[in-house]
This record gives structure tokens, sequence and C-alpha cells, in this order.
């Protein structure tokens, strides 16, 4: 589903934030990628949306060499990828609902089918009932939940989530990681970038690891590193 | 590994393109009533840059009429040495109509022409006194087409006048007229240098207004490029947006200046010392103001079109 080709990437002269990373994830796998701050985790998860680019080696996604793709196929790309982000990246102006139904306006659904769509995804999720509210007005799991369902409602082939435990307590942590488990599956390939060392040491997933922007696959405690 | 049945992602949109647009009209609408502030302060500001363009239009409009009146003058006179028959009269002047560039000609009799000077010396008539018209030769004064009128047109016209039977001295202020369309030429590029200059400017102003709403709204169109839309989805509401904005800025500026145009007119004795009317000034022709609200939706859209630029690349 995933493969990175001695891929790196420079987003400065002198530093390089991935260096000749090799690595492949099937399809329906469920990975943890860790390491400290700047390690690499968030630009390997861009480089699969197609947000950075490598100054070398081949991106392959769903079969499709990223290095080979125009500007207009990005979005088709990116409608196969659900992404979460580390600070949600939520419209406060929009209702909750408003916020998930984006992903399917843009897909071009119509307006009955996609409230139909996002109730369903919001039941799922257990926040139906705040589907009027303003995403301001929410706890920050609730927060999380929103960036999921707006990730999952149109059932992405891929999901990546960038820290999506960093700021919620451990009821919270294990219930969001339940849903990713869920639509894994589902079938959904999920990739999850965390330095929360609880989170990967309760799970038996497959780990990799980066340090430095260089990847250190399936260390026993990757956090000694 | 399984998938939901029920729920297919489809590979593109299911949408045609009517309800596409529908879609991009609906969506522009609900952004303009979402951000009401900053739709308000857009047109605001469209309103103002496009009243300063109506009203500089308004002003070249006039001077254009005022530089077409005095243009007229241009005139082309054919002395006789003696007074011609009627029967040659009509013929001549046929023969003359017949040249490309006359607009129209009139003959001038002894008589007209005595009444004529007389006029001119208006106070001192006694200077002619005792003077009867036979010293005054007749003439055929011919006011040519507006588009002979510059010097080269004139020379040629002349040239071939002086060509037609029955055509003896012919005269018309030569340095005049050279002087006069100098000026008029002058006066043209001018106008066009300001008014695109003043373009400029608020294309300058529409698009920057325009920009700080698409900033403001960044977060969203950050968003739908992370999921997939293309850079026509994305973009086509915000174009609408500044065609809507542009359109609505243009009919308020077109508005205001009407209503200042005829505010001014009704209460212009209470503060002018001459009728605006009487002294030639005249309001915009309709097609102005329909070329001014196209011309300020054209704004809005180009505005919009320029500020995404930078934001559709996401």
């Amino acid at each position: 589903m995933i493969e990175l080709h001695n891929v790196t990437v420079q987003y400065q002269k002198d530093s390089q934030a991935l260096s000749s990373v090799t690595l492949k994830i099937p399809k329906g796998d469920f990975v943890f990628i860790t390491g400290t701050s700047g390690a690499g985790k968030s630009t390997l998860l861009k480089l699969v949306y197609a947000a950075v680019q490598p100054v070398s080696g081949h991106v392959l996604v769903d079969g499709q060499n990223l290095s080979r793709i125009n500007r207009r196929q990005i979005p088709l790309l990116r409608r196969k990828v659900g992404v979460v982000f580390q600070d949600f990246k939520l419209l406060a102006n929009r209702s909750v609902f408003e916020n998930v139904a984006i992903t399917l306006e843009v897909l071009g659904w119509e307006s009955k089918d996609i409230g139909k769509k996002v109730y369903h995804i919001l039941k799922r999720l257990g926040i139906e009932h705040k589907m009027d509210v303003s995403p301001l007005r929410l706890s920050g799991g609730e927060q999380q939940r929103v960036a999921l369902a707006r990730a999952l409602v149109n059932e992405p082939k891929i999901l990546l989530a960038d820290e999506p435990t960093g700021n919620l307590d451990e009821a919270n942590k294990n219930q969001i990681l339940a849903i990713f488990r869920e639509a894994n599956i589902r079938g959904t390939t999920v990739l999850i970038a965390t330095h929360d060392k609880r989170v990967v040491n309760q799970s038996h997933n497959r780990i990799i690891h980066l340090h430095n922007g260089m990847l250190q696959e399936a260390a026993d405690d990757p956090f000694k590193a | 590994m399984t998938r939901s049945k029920h729920n297919v992602r489809p590979a593109a949109s299911t949408k045609s393109g009517g309800s596409k647009f529908g879609y991009f009209f609906r969506k522009a609408f609900s952004n303009l009533a979402a951000n009401r502030l900053v739709t308000a302060l857009t047109v605001s500001t469209i309103t103002l840059a496009l009243l300063i363009i109506a009203m500089f239009l308004l002003v070249f409009v006039n001077m254009e009429g005022t530089v077409e009146q005095w243009s007229r003058k241009v005139v082309v006179t054919v002395y006789f040495d003696k007074e011609p028959l009627p029967q040659e009269l009509t013929s001549l002047k046929n023969r003359i109509t017949a040249l490309p560039g006359t607009g129209s000609v009139s003959f001038v009799s002894k008589e007209t022409a005595l009444k004529t000077f007389k006029e001119r010396l208006k106070g001192q008539e006694s200077l002619l006194d005792g003077v009867s018209a036979d010293i005054l030769p007749s003439s055929l004064e011919i006011a040519l087409t507006r588009e002979h009128r510059s010097t080269e047109a004139v020379n040629i016209y002349v040239a071939r006048l002086k060509k037609v039977q029955g055509v003896g001295e012919v005269q018309y202020g030569e340095e005049w007229v050279r002087k006069f369309l100098t000026f008029f030429n002058f006066l043209r590029v001018l106008g066009l240098l300001i008014a695109a200059f003043l373009l400029l400017a608020v294309l300058f102003i529409v698009s920057n207004t325009i920009r700080l709403t698409i900033l403001a709204r960044r977060d969203e169109l950050e968003i739908q490029a992370l999921v997939g839309a293309t850079p026509l989805f994305i973009k086509a509401p915000f174009l609408i947006e500044g065609v809507i904005q542009g359109g609505a800025g243009a009919v308020i500026a077109v508005s205001m200046l009407t209503g200042g145009y005829y505010t001014l007119l009704s209460n212009s004795a209470n503060f002018l010392a001459f009728n605006p009317v009487e002294a030639g000034i005249s309001f915009l022709p309709p097609l102005h103001l329909i070329a001014l609200i196209i011309g300020g939706s054209f704004l809005g859209f180009i505005g919009s079109l320029f500020s995404l630029k930078k934001f559709t690349s996401i």
C-alpha cells in the first residue's frame, strides 16, 4: 500500500528531515511511527499525502508513484487518504456537522446523502448529539473525534494521524485508539505518528522508529534510541 | 479485509456540471452571509474605488462632449466671386456632398455674411454704416465628419475639394485646426493615462481587500485542499463571491453617482452661479453605466483570481 525507496527529504540545504528511508507498509497494516520531536515522523506522513516532495527516492501510494504524478492528480490521491492533524485543523466558524461534511462536499456528494453519511459517522464516534455545535465548544477528546470523523467519513484506504493522543487523558486515548482499530478492521491501512510511549507499549503492532530522519525499525524499546 | 457494502467512496464527483455550478453559487452566498462584516467592508471598498472611476468617467465624458462641440467649428469655406445661380449652387452642393468627409454643406449669402459680420461687431455696428452686402462674397460652409477633422484628413479633403468643378477659393484655419487637434489629442492621452492609472489602483485595492477575506479563511482552503478538493472546487465559490461583491459595489457606486448628480442638479441654484444642464454638463449615458457595473463584476473576478493564485498551491 505504501512504499518508500531511498527517500530523502530536505527542508533546508544543510539538514535532512528524512535520510535515505526505505520501507514497505502492506495493505491493511496498523503501524506506529515513533521518534522524538524532529525525528521526521510528520514528514513521513506528509510524503504519503503529497504535502512534501522528496529530493531523491520514490514514494509509492496505492501503486501510484508520487514522484511522477502531476499537480492535478494530487486531489485524487488525497481522496484515498484520511488525515488527522496534531492541531485537528477544525474550522471554528463551522458546526461539527459542516466540518465533517467538507470531505464529502469535495467529492461531490448530494446534500441528502452527505446528511445521512455524516450523521452515521458521528453516531459511530459517539458525538452525533454535538453536530450543531462549534468545535470551539468541545473538549479535546471530542475535537479529536470530529477530526477523526472528517478523516474517516469517506472510508479512506489509508488513515494517517499525527500525535492523535497527544493531549488526551487515558480514557479518551483508549477510546480514540479503539476507533483507529475499528477502521483498521474495516480494511483501512493505519499509520499513527506518536511519541506516546504508553500507547505504543500497550499495542502489538508494527513500530517504525525514526531517529534524526533515519529509519530504525522494530526496536524492542524504540524510545531508548 | 472487509469493507462495508453500503458506503462506497465515489471515484469522482457525482454531481453534474449544472448542479455543481448551483453548489458553487449556494456556497458563495452562504460564505458571504457567514462573513457579513468582511463582505460589507469589501463591498464598501469596491464602491468607493468605483465611485472615483465613475466620477472621473463623468468628467471625461463631459470633457469629450465639449471638445466634440468645439471640433465642429473645423469648417472649410468655399468663396464665390459672383453670386451663383440656384441650379449651379444645387449641383455644386451635390458634388461636394458626394466627397468623402463632408458632414454638411450650407450656403451663406452676401446678406447673411453681412448680418453675421455685424453681429460680431456688436456695439460697433456704426463701422459698417453705408456698407452694402455686395462687398462681401457669398460662400459655402462645409462641416466635416468627425473622422475627417485631423490635420492630414483636412488637407486631403481640401485637395479633393479644389478639384471639384465650380470650386474657386477655399479657406480653412490651418494653424487653428492644427493647434486645436494637438490640444484635443493631448487631453485624450492624458485622460486615458489617468484612467489606466485609476484602474490599476482600483484593481490593486480590490485584489488586496479580497486577499484579506481569503486570508481570513485560509484554514478552510487548506482543509479543502487536504481532503482532496480540486483547484476549481476551491476557487469557484471565491470567484463567484468576487463577481457578486464587485457587481454590488458597482451598483452602489452608480446609484450614489446618479443620486449625487441629480441632487446637485435640483439644488444647483442654491450654490452655483450657473445651471449645470444649461452649461452642457450631462450625466453618463446608460451604456457607460452598464459598462461600469459589468466592469465592477470583472474587477471582483480578477481581484479574486489574483488573490487565490497563492493559496491554492497547498
